[in-house]
């Protein structure tokens, strides 16, 4: 090797000029040997010259490192224990940031993979100051049109397709798009073409184009799918092509399998086709500038043109004051090449708090390996020391001792990638449990998950790895060899100590965190929603796809609702047009006794049995009946709240409602009913007014039946299925019926998934916190064996010893405790609008916190102190 | 270690380069010759650490000013190291000569400027 040979070279360059010395020494008249030392005096420290002489040439630094890896690596496998405990505690850590570090990149930062996805912008409406995300379809199609100031304008939206011949309709998530969406992100098909704006144009034939992912599912790759029908919503539609693999939609995390243009939506779902009219804003909109032109650019161009063009975005039928506010509207064009997702605004507060999380439990488990590293440093004085003092640089030692520092940080952050692999898919588990549909995103580690990885190896590494490495070189030689050898296996210092009580503290942080976010979700789980929901089935439907209308739909409805009464086990059966936490509200402004709209309330139409079915307690009045049809006076029902708002404290039961859209039809108030939530479980129940669901054809579509059921709810369901499909043949495979249980649980996610990630998180944070305890009190037992040893052959009880090791114990969670509660008020302010039914500072939580980290901390004393206990006196003391 | 005669000058930081280059220009030499050369012609004013020699020459070996090459003393039967200027040598030490001459000039007027008078 060429290093090996210029050493063997320097080696033989100094022997040489020592002989020469020590032969002009002995001529000068010294004898031989003295004449030796004389020439080894002049020449000074060998080892020293060398390293320096070495050092000029640069691969030194190379060869260097590989001594130094290889070193540190024969010193790993020597102390396995060690190293498995610091790998762990540094794969977690690092593991549970890049896990979570994936997500933010997907659903942030991630650039769509289209052509030159930084040209991109999203294009926004403001409205009265309020920013909103989607426009109407006129409206871009209007935008596509200025090509003076874009090159392409796409307009998109989610959507959910009924696939499949009808006895195997199946629920596939796909997306509607405007003609202009491939060419502006500058998407080429792998197999035959894209939609392009011919295809949305009015009377246009209907295309399918699908995914990649999809067509390898479904149809096993086959190329000869180019031209073959899809039947989506009965009607067969010609797949024209696939997506590029890798392109799964413009909204980040949903993947949209199936892709048709807007023009076709009124010939597959006619029911919705007034959502191509100027009204409903619905479409997420990206574009591209015209070539050359600057988002600056486009924003300035779009003020001058906007208010021109705005008509397109309003019609005869809208309300005055809203067609004056979209005709003030500005637009505005802002970054959208990481495309458009809702989950951005969901996630992004969860996941940054996680972030933070995340990195505290990263902190405590590099305290943890610093304290380890210290302590091995101790271990290892003498042999620093003598290497310092046959003339090692001390910033070469600093160097190996960082590089072994590197390498297990390196050695985690592999094993850290594993954890993040595993990681990020329970995340993204734990966050779509509940939805519909499952968030997808592709979780495979690219270069930005792999860059994240290794800064944090080297980060931590430094954290970790500097201060043990400054010490074990400070007070040179001399000091370090002087030591008896037993001392010199002891922890000296305040860093240790002081270490264990940062760790301490951040646990304390993360444990009330903890504490906070489970006793939120216990206060949700136990709150009275005003319904139950045990026993109660759910299910969608929707016959008016089936061709059903107006009167004849209520008939239907009104038929299948008799069928579904007399199923055996029903105790109790009804629909409505919205069910609790179903996530849908329709609210408006309402009027009492013909007076001026007072104020807000949410709306329900509900069959007679509504209130029974949920068992929410008719307070006063009666409850809807069967002949409250179209044709009878209108009647309504109220709840507490409303009646306590709007109707004062006189009597409710004959006074009328109205609501602002229908003033001229009043209804008079025949019940009220206890207050119910209604959108979200941690709101309180809003004032609330139902109304007989059969008794207004004209507002009637969608149906949800639900039924109170003794008995299995699996057979009900199946029963209610055949029941459904026997009268609507195209109802899809999945249809949803599911129970009432499972939408309230929906309603808990996000503070369920906060309590089990929390929970996760501060028993990390817990144990590692007590390894590094127990750690640190090993190593003082160790260090005082002799004082032990002597305190117990003076008469000291076992008992008396132990108290010696569990009252430092309690003396360093103490302190970390101490410090710790602040910290904690601080930083769980941060979660105050996350929380449910307390608040950040609740002091039950911030005790229990603390008297849990301290029972782990006398835990984690407990075996140290019996072994100090079990110290033999005789044994210690012959050690002096 | 620590005993350094009083009349003994610690040398000026990278003038050791142009020494070196200087005595070689004699012809070739090696490190144990070189130190005691400067000695020697200094009076012992000027002591070479051999702790900064030796990186020295395989500074200057690496940048090329000068060469060396394993060769048996004539007097003696010992191996040395020999170092020779190089061409690259010479132009160096022509350049860190002038260099040096401006500097102890430039001190000349600063220390003694009656003599300029």
């Amino acid at each position: 090797m060429f290093g090996r040979r210029r050493d063997d070279e320097l080696d033989r360059e100094l022997k040489a000029h020592l002989e020469q010395e020590a032969d002009e020494q002995r001529e000068a008249g010294l004898s031989p040997e003295d004449a030796r030392f004389a020439a080894q005096r002049a020449l000074g420290n060998a080892a020293l010259i060398k390293e320096e002489s070495r050092d000029v040439w640069t691969w030194t630094w190379l060869e260097q490192l590989g001594q130094d890896v290889r070193y540190a690596l024969r010193g790993m496998r020597k102390s396995p224990g060690f190293t498995a405990v610091a790998v762990i505690s540094l794969a977690l850590g690092i593991g549970a940031n890049t896990a979570i570090f994936t997500l933010i990149d997907r659903l942030m930062l991630r650039m769509l993979p289209v052509r030159e996805p930084r040209e991109l912008v999203l294009i926004k409406l403001i409205e009265k100051g309020r920013t909103g995300d989607s426009l109407s379809y006129p409206v871009i199609q209007a935008l596509d049109e200025r090509r003076d100031i874009f090159a392409g304008v796409a307009g998109f939206s989610g959507a959910m397709f009924n696939t499949g011949p009808s006895s195997a309709v199946e629920r596939v998530s796909g997306a509607w798009v405007s003609g202009a969406y491939f060419e502006t992100l500058g998407l080429t098909s792998p197999l035959g073409r894209l939609l392009a704006r011919e295809d949305d144009r009015p009377g246009a034939q209907p295309a399918a184009v699908l995914s990649y992912h999809y067509w390898e599912r479904q149809f096993n790759r086959d190329p000869l799918v180019i031209g073959q029908t899809l039947r989506i919503e009965g009607n067969p539609i010609p797949i024209i092509g696939v997506l590029p693999a890798g392109f799964n939609g413009a909204e980040v995390g949903w993947t949209a399998d199936i892709t048709m243009t807007l023009a076709v939506l009124a010939q597959i779902q006619p029911e919705r086709a007034a959502l191509l009219e100027a009204g409903p804003q619905w479409l997420r909109v990206l574009a591209r500038p015209a070539p050359g032109l600057t988002r600056d650019q486009v924003n300035s161009r779009l003020a001058v043109i906007w208010p021109g063009m705005a008509s397109v975005a309003v019609t005869p039928k809208m309300h005055p004051e809203r067609r004056q506010a979209l005709l003030n509207s500005t637009l505005a064009a802002e970054p959208g090449g990481t495309g458009w997702t809702p989950l951005r605004n969901e996630f992004s507060k969860p996941l940054m708090m996680l972030m933070i999380v995340a990195s505290l439990v990263l902190l405590i488990a590099c305290a943890n390996v610093a304290n380890l590293l210290l302590a091995r440093a101790s271990a290892r004085r003498r042999e620093i020391a003598v290497r310092l003092a046959i003339g090692s640089g001390r910033g070469r030692i600093i160097r190996q001792l960082l590089t072994e520092s590197v390498l297990l940080s390196s050695i985690s952050a592999g094993f850290g990638l594993g954890v993040a692999w595993w990681g990020s898919r329970l995340l993204v588990n734990l966050l779509s449990s509940g939805r519909r549909q499952t968030l997808e995103f592709d979780l495979q580690p690219d270069w930005h998950v792999l860059g994240f990885a290794i800064a944090a190896a080297f980060i931590t590494a430094i954290l970790f790895g500097l201060a043990p490495a400054f010490r074990a070189t400070t007070g040179g030689p001399g000091a370090a060899l002087k030591e008896d050898a037993r001392n010199s296996h002891g922890v000296r210092g305040k860093l240790p100590p002081s270490l264990v009580v940062f760790q301490l503290a951040l646990s304390l942080v993360l444990l009330t965190g903890t504490g906070l976010f489970v006793r939120s979700l216990w206060n949700l789980q136990h709150l009275d929603p005003g319904f139950r929901h045990e026993g109660v089935l759910l299910m969608n439907v929707d016959a008016r796809r089936a061709g059903y209308e107006g009167e004849r739909l209520a008939v239907f409805y009104q038929n299948l609702l008799s069928r579904l009464a007399q199923l055996p086990g029903i105790q109790s059966a009804s629909l409505s047009m919205n069910t609790p936490l179903s996530g849908g509200i329709y609210s408006g402004r309402i009027a009492v006794d013909g007076q001026a709209p007072s104020g807000n309330a949410h709306f329900n139409a509900v069959s007679p049995g509504y209130f029974a079915t949920l068992r929410t307690p008719l307070l006063t009045g009666r409850d809807f009946t069967m002949s409250d049809d179209a044709n009878a006076p209108p009647v309504a029902v109220v709840n507490e709240e409303f009646a306590r708002r709007y109707l004062g404290a006189g009597q409710a039961l004959g006074r009328h409602v109205a609501t602002e859209g229908d003033l001229k039809s009043s209804a008079e108030i025949i019940g009220v009913v206890k207050d119910a939530v209604s959108y979200s479980l941690r709101e309180p129940p809003p004032p609330a007014v139902y109304m007989p669901y059969f008794q207004r054809p004209k507002e009637m579509g969608v149906a949800t039946f639900e039924v109170y059921a003794a008995g299995s709810l699996t057979q009900t369901a199946q029963a209610l299925q055949s029941e459904l499909r026997a009268v609507l043949p195209q109802t899809p495979v999945q249809m949803q019926v599911q129970p009432l249980t499972e939408q309230v649980g929906r309603a808990m996610i996000a503070q369920r998934v906060m309590a089990t990630l929390a929970t996760g998180f501060g028993v990390l944070a817990l144990i590692l916190a007590a390894v590094g305890l127990y750690g640190l009190l090993v190593y003082t037992v160790v260090r005082r064996t002799g004082e032990i040893g002597i305190r117990m052959a003076l008469g000291a009880r076992q008992r008396q010893v132990q108290w010696l090791v569990l009252g430092g114990a309690l003396k360093l969670v103490t302190l970390g405790i101490v410090l710790g509660l602040p910290a904690a008020l601080a930083v769980t302010r941060l979660v105050d609008s996350m929380l449910y039914g307390l608040k950040p500072n609740d002091p039950a939580t911030l005790v229990s916190a603390a008297a849990l980290l301290a029972a782990v901390a006398v835990l984690a004393g407990y075996l140290p102190a019996r072994r100090a206990s079990k110290v033999d006196p005789i044994v210690a003391l012959r050690y002096e | 270690m620590s005993k350094q005669p009083a009349d003994r000058t610690e040398l000026l930081q990278g003038t050791l380069d142009m020494l070196i280059l200087r005595t070689l220009l004699f012809g070739p030499s090696h490190g144990h010759a070189i130190a005691k050369h400067i000695q020697r012609t200094t009076d012992e004013v000027l002591q070479v650490e051999h702790g900064s020699l030796y990186p020295a020459l395989h500074r200057l070996e690496k940048k090329k000013w000068i060469a060396s090459k394993w060769e048996t003393a004539k007097d003696k039967n010992r191996e040395f190291k020999y170092y020779r200027l190089t061409h690259d040598g010479k132009k160096q030490l022509a350049v860190e000569e002038s260099k040096w001459k401006r500097l102890a000039g430039a001190i000349a007027c600063v220390m003694w400027p009656a003599e300029e008078g």
